[in-house]
This record gives C-alpha cells, structure tokens and sequence, in this order.
C-alpha cells in the first residue's frame, strides 16, 4: 500500500508544483506600480513631500519588504540599446525565493494587513475545515441512505428534486435556501449571515457547539445539496446494477429481504465507483465554500481566496491555491484508502 | 410509445426554451423594452414586481427592481445576451480544443506519432530563434512563417540521408493526460478565480479563461472513445490500405467521436453557463456594468427579502440548464 500510494504522489505532486507556480509566475507578471505607490503615500502621509532620493529609497525598501525586489524568474529578457540580451539571473530571484521559503512554511507577508500568509490562511483554515470536512461525511451518510431507500422503494419523484437541484448552480440554491429559511418575511429559522458574537473561552462547551451549528446549518445544508445529487444518482445507478448481478439474486433466493440484499452483499461493491467521486469532494467543497462564505459572510478559506482575488492580495491568493492543491492530494490519499478497505482485489495488485 | 411520446413533449419544450433565451439574446438591443440595460430608476428602488404603472411613468417594471433600481426584465435578457457572448463561444472552443487533444491523444498514444528527427531539429532550432530573435520584431514571425514553409519543402530531399530519417515519438497522450491533470490539480472555481485576479476582467480575457480551463472534460471523453475505436479492425484496414495516420483520423476514426461530442457539448454549455453566472455573482470576470444572471443575483445578497432578484434569474438559469440536459438526455435514450 505504501508504494501504491507513493507511486500516486510522486505523479500528482509535480502537477501542483507547476499550477502553483504557473500562478505566482503569472501574478507576478502584473504591473505591481499601483500597489507601491500606494504603500508609498501610506508612508508619507502626514510628513513633508519626499525627494525624488528619499523616494527611490522608500521604493526599494517596500520592494524588498513585499519580496518584489530583484528579478522575477531564473532567467529574464534585457531590453537596452544593442538589442534584446537574454540574461541569466542565477537563484536571487523572486521565484527562487518565494518557493525556498514556501518549502520551509514561510509564505510570505499580505499586500494587505502585513500579517504573515500562514497565519492568514491557518486562521481561515479553522473554520472551513469543520464546514467542508462535516459537509462531506454528511454528504456521503445521506447519500448511501437516500440511494438505499431508493432501492429498496422510495418514492421516485426523489430522483426528479435532485435532478431539479442539481441544474442549479451552489450560489443559486443557497441564495434560495437564505431566502426561505432566513427571511422574516417568511421563516425566519436561521440566521441569514456571520458567526454571532464572539463567544469566550468560559462558555460551556454545549453552548458553543450549538451556537456554531445554529450559525453554519444554512451554509452546510447548502454544500450538502448541490453534492447530493450526483453522489445518490451514481450510487443508485451503481447499486441496481449490482442489485441485478447473480449473487444478488441468491442472496435474495436464500430469503434476505431487499434491505438486507443491499446493505449486507450490493453495498460494498456499488461503493467502488462512488469512490472516485469522493476524492474529488473535499477540494470541491473548499471550492464551493468561495460561494458559500461570500454569500453567508463567514471567515473562512473561500472568502478568503474570493477577497484576496478582488484586492489583488497576491501572496495570499498563491498561498490559497497551494494549500487547497494539498487538500486534492490529501483526497487522492484518503480514496486511494478507501480503495484499499473497500476492494480486496486492489491489495492484492498493489 | 407513452414514453417515447413524453420525451419528445419535453424535447420540444426544452428547445422552445433554448429557442427563447437564444432569439431573445441576440436581439436584445431592438427589442422594445422600457428601460435600457445597466440604466439606474431611482424613483423605483427594489420594487415589487406586477405592479400597477405609477401616474408620473406610464412604462413599468414586469419584473420589479433591484436596489439601485434597476429594471429585472432588462437585466435578464441582456444576461441571456452575456450567455450567448461568452459561454456559448466559450463551450464551443473548448469542445473544439478538447476534441482536437483527446481525439490525437486517444489515436496516436504514447507512441503512435513518430516524427522524423529532421523535423526535430528544425522544429528547436526554429524554436530558439523565434524565442531569442523575433520577440520584439513583429515582422521576423513572417520571416519565420515562410521559413517553415520553405523548410518543409527542403526537408522531403533532406529525408535521403538515412541518418536523418530515424524517427522518435512524440508522446501526445502523455503530454496531453499531463496537461489535464495539471488544470485538475486545483478546483477550477479556484483555478478561475485566481487567474481571472491577475488579468484585467474583459469579455475576450473570460473567454479565454472558460476555454483553457474547461477543455480537458471533452478531452477525456473523446479520448476514451477514440482509444475504442482506433483497436477495431476498419481502422486496421484503413491502415492496410496504406492512408496516412491524420487521414484515417480525420475521415475515419472522428465520425464515430462526433456522437460523444455532441452529447457532452450541451453538457458543457450548461456547465459553462452556471461557471459563468458564479463568477460574476463573485463579482470576478466580466467587465463591470455587463448584465449577467448572476450579478442581478448578486444584488439579492443587498436586500434579502427581495425574492423576485432571485427567483426570476434562477428560474431562467435552471430552465436553461435543465432544458440543455433535455438535448443530452434524448440523445442517450434515443
């Protein structure tokens, strides 16, 4: 299993490195004059008008406070007078730099706070976590469920509204859940945004937890319906394929009820496809947590990437895309286990 | 034939509605609306919608307004409008990419498409070239252009030489299976929205965006089908009969994927669509001040209880997508 699994890295680890980098790459290619002239005035607000000498020096001191000093890349295209030179820029470069740093956890600082990227991003992290990882394992419990209650003779306009909501897009249906659930024209059930107050640290426990599934049921029951449906129409699909193979069909000859044929023989090999669903789930989940945080304005890793996209906050948005990369291959670790409980074939290949 | 009867009952409203939003799109701008798109009625901020007209306008909002006051009707067709501007070239590119790739990438493999080492070489050395010489010189990309050309008439007498005639592979279905799984690497809401930060929001730029993101789902499929079908014996006669690789390819082999491809396109199309309106709900892609579905959406987070800012966008976006799924779905069965 261990070289099954290191076999599966060592191919999907280059394919992160080279999107990160791709991104850094290409946010470094911007014109990045705004962003200084902007840090300029913050620094001479208030004093004098600086010379030209003195502006010069502050540039260069925010240049290098930002990592934007030096060239860009290993190599670079010279422009003067004889032509265009190639030039070779040895490892003092940004893209050096910043990945040597990134390899030893340092991420560098926010354009915008000057707070360091790690602690942005791990603050961020906190929250999404319990939110996407809760929303798949429920996700994948209500599922299993529903696709067995479908088999075993559940109303098949259940199919239909899961059809109905899979043709909307996550920010639609929980638009649509706000404005049923959190309206006081309507019901108002839930809170339509935020965490509430901040609780301290002397609250008891219960308390915390129920505050912290009054505010994040509408942003979890969200993530949990656009998953739903194409999770329990796999599933469904798979197990009445398998509901109609032989053993099935002994199963049910030796007097197992429908339920019992399901759960105990058809389950487990109807699991096998849905697994590779499931390795996508968690960093779709994180992706639909960018939808999901904006519209219920939670403090989480999606609003996070979705601000930082707008405010041009580079080192925070290379460090979103690294972090939700890791989760993908995170997923890729947990369903190539899932594989290896689930199908005893596999670990006999491996 | 109840159910055959059904189905094409439900295909003729699903193309009535595509019919619909497409005519209502690309007529947009003739169409005789009170209000012009993006313009601000501040007499009507968030107003209800089916009300009566006010005696000081005689022109009415149908379908309410949002916040700033503007009219719902004319934000919704010009965002059908929007969709047929970006989503549908953009699905349509991306079919067309993602075909080219995977069907080369299903036929040839690893190591089906050999090129001789002649063309190796005078493909690297025009390579560095172009890249050392003709980057700030617009003209010399001509110069290259005709250089190719003349090369590639040079080389057929270049071929004699035995040394030059050894050919390697080029590995297309590595190259291609790499490239994919690189975009895969990161969710490409993520993906989008990082890139769609660094260049500045334009129509072209979102085009561009959706079609380099989105083509490796055609990609795998017509690959799968092409590695079907390249092992069935026609292809094999094909290939006795002496045609060339990019013959059988393109006359033989590709008819067979044109079924996948037209299934998964409206499939893509409404993939698209819903990418698209998300984006624009986050308020990431798009130019500013151009209608979308999801931006008239978006103008619901200001005002909760204004349920006709969502439910009249999301109904024509779930009409949409699951009238583009109708298509799929008679494809299947039929």
């Amino acid at each position: 299993m261990g070289r099954f699994l290191l076999y599966r890295l060592l191919r999907t680890i280059p394919a992160t490195w080279a999107i990160v980098s791709i991104v850094f790459l290409l946010s470094r290619t911007l014109p990045t004059d705004d962003l200084l002239g902007q840090a300029l005035i913050d620094k001479s607000v208030g004093s004098r008008s600086i010379t030209a000498a003195e502006r010069e020096a502050t540039l260069l001191r925010v240049q290098q406070r930002l990592g934007l000093a030096g060239p860009v890349f290993y190599f670079s295209r010279i422009h003067s007078t004889a032509g265009t030179v190639w030039q070779w820029n040895g490892t003092d470069n940004q893209y050096h730099r910043w990945l040597s740093n990134a390899v030893k956890g340092d991420l560098g600082q926010s354009y915008r706070s000057g707070q360091p990227v790690t602690a942005v991003l791990g603050e961020a992290l906190w929250f999404t976590l319990p939110l996407t990882t809760s929303a798949a394992l429920l996700a994948t419990l209500l599922s299993v469920i529903l696709a067995l209650w479908l088999v075993c003779g559940g109303p098949a306009f259940l199919l239909s509204i899961l059809y109905g909501i899979d043709a909307l897009p996550l920010f639609v249906v929980a638009l649509g859940l706000m404005l049923l659930l959190a309206n006081p024209d309507i019901i108002p059930l839930f809170p339509a945004y935020g965490m509430g107050q901040q609780t301290t640290e002397n609250t008891p426990w219960n308390v915390q937890i129920s505050s912290y599934l009054y505010y994040s049921a509408l942003p979890l029951a969200s993530l949990i319906l656009v998953k739903l449906p194409s999770l329990v129409v796999q599933l469904h699909d798979a197990l009445r394929h398998e509901l109609g193979a032989n053993y099935a069909n002994t199963a049910r000859a030796k007097g197992l009820s429908a339920y019992q044929v399901a759960t105990r023989h058809a389950l487990r090999n109807a699991m096998l496809p849905i697994i590779v669903l499931l390795t996508d789930l968690l960093p779709a989940l994180v992706a639909g947590a960018v939808v999901v945080e904006v519209i219920f304005a939670l403090p989480g890793m999606g609003r996070l990437l979705a601000d930082a996209a707008a405010a041009h906050d580079f080192p925070v948005l290379v460090g979103g895309v690294l972090l939700v990369a890791m989760m993908r291959l995170l997923g890729l670790v947990v369903a190539d286990m899932l594989y290896f409980l689930t199908d005893p074939r596999i670990r006999l290949q491996a | 034939m109840r159910l055959h009867k059904k189905g094409s009952t439900l295909q003729m409203i699903a193309i009535g509605w595509l019919l619909l939003v497409a005519s209502v799109g690309l007529l947009a701008p003739w169409l005789p609306l009170p209000f012009p798109p993006d313009s601000v009625d501040l007499n009507n901020i968030a107003q209800s919608p089916f009300l009566p007209p006010s005696d000081v306008k005689p022109s009415r909002h149908w379908l309410g307004t949002d916040g700033y006051g503007r009219d719902v009707l004319t934000a919704l067709v010009y965002g059908a409008r929007t969709a047929l501007l970006v989503s549908l070239p953009a699905a349509f590119a991306a079919t067309v990419l993602g075909t080219f790739l995977g069907s080369t990438a299903g036929f040839w493999g690893n190591s089906g498409f050999h090129i001789p080492i002649v063309y190796w070489l005078i493909t690297s050395l025009l390579f560095l070239g172009a890249v050392g010489l003709a980057s700030d010189f617009p003209p010399l990309w001509w110069t290259l252009l005709l250089g190719l050309v003349a090369v590639t008439v040079i080389s057929k007498p270049l071929m004699r030489i035995p040394m030059l005639r050894l050919s390697w592979p080029l590995p297309i279905d590595r190259l291609v299976l790499g490239a994919a799984s690189l975009l895969a690497s990161v969710p490409r809401l993520v993906l989008i929205l990082a890139l769609a930060a660094v260049q500045d929001s334009s129509l072209i730029g979102l085009f561009l965006l959706l079609t380099f993101t989105y083509w490796p789902e055609p990609a795998h499929l017509v690959r799968a089908e092409l590695l079907r079908v390249r092992a069935l014996p026609y292809i094999e006669s094909a290939r006795a009969i002496g045609l060339s690789g990019g013959q059988i390819l393109w006359r033989h082999a590709l008819p067979n994927a044109w079924r996948t491809v037209r299934t998964a396109f409206p499939l893509s199309l409404s993939d698209l669509i819903g990418l698209e309106t998300t984006l624009s709900f986050l308020g990431v892609g798009l130019p500013s001040g151009m209608p979308s579905w999801g931006r008239t959406l978006a103008a619901a987070r200001l005002d909760p209880t204004a349920w006709w800012l969502i439910i009249f966008p999301a109904l024509a976006l779930a009409g949409t997508t699951l009238a583009l799924r109708q298509l799929t779905a008679n494809r299947i069965t039929a």
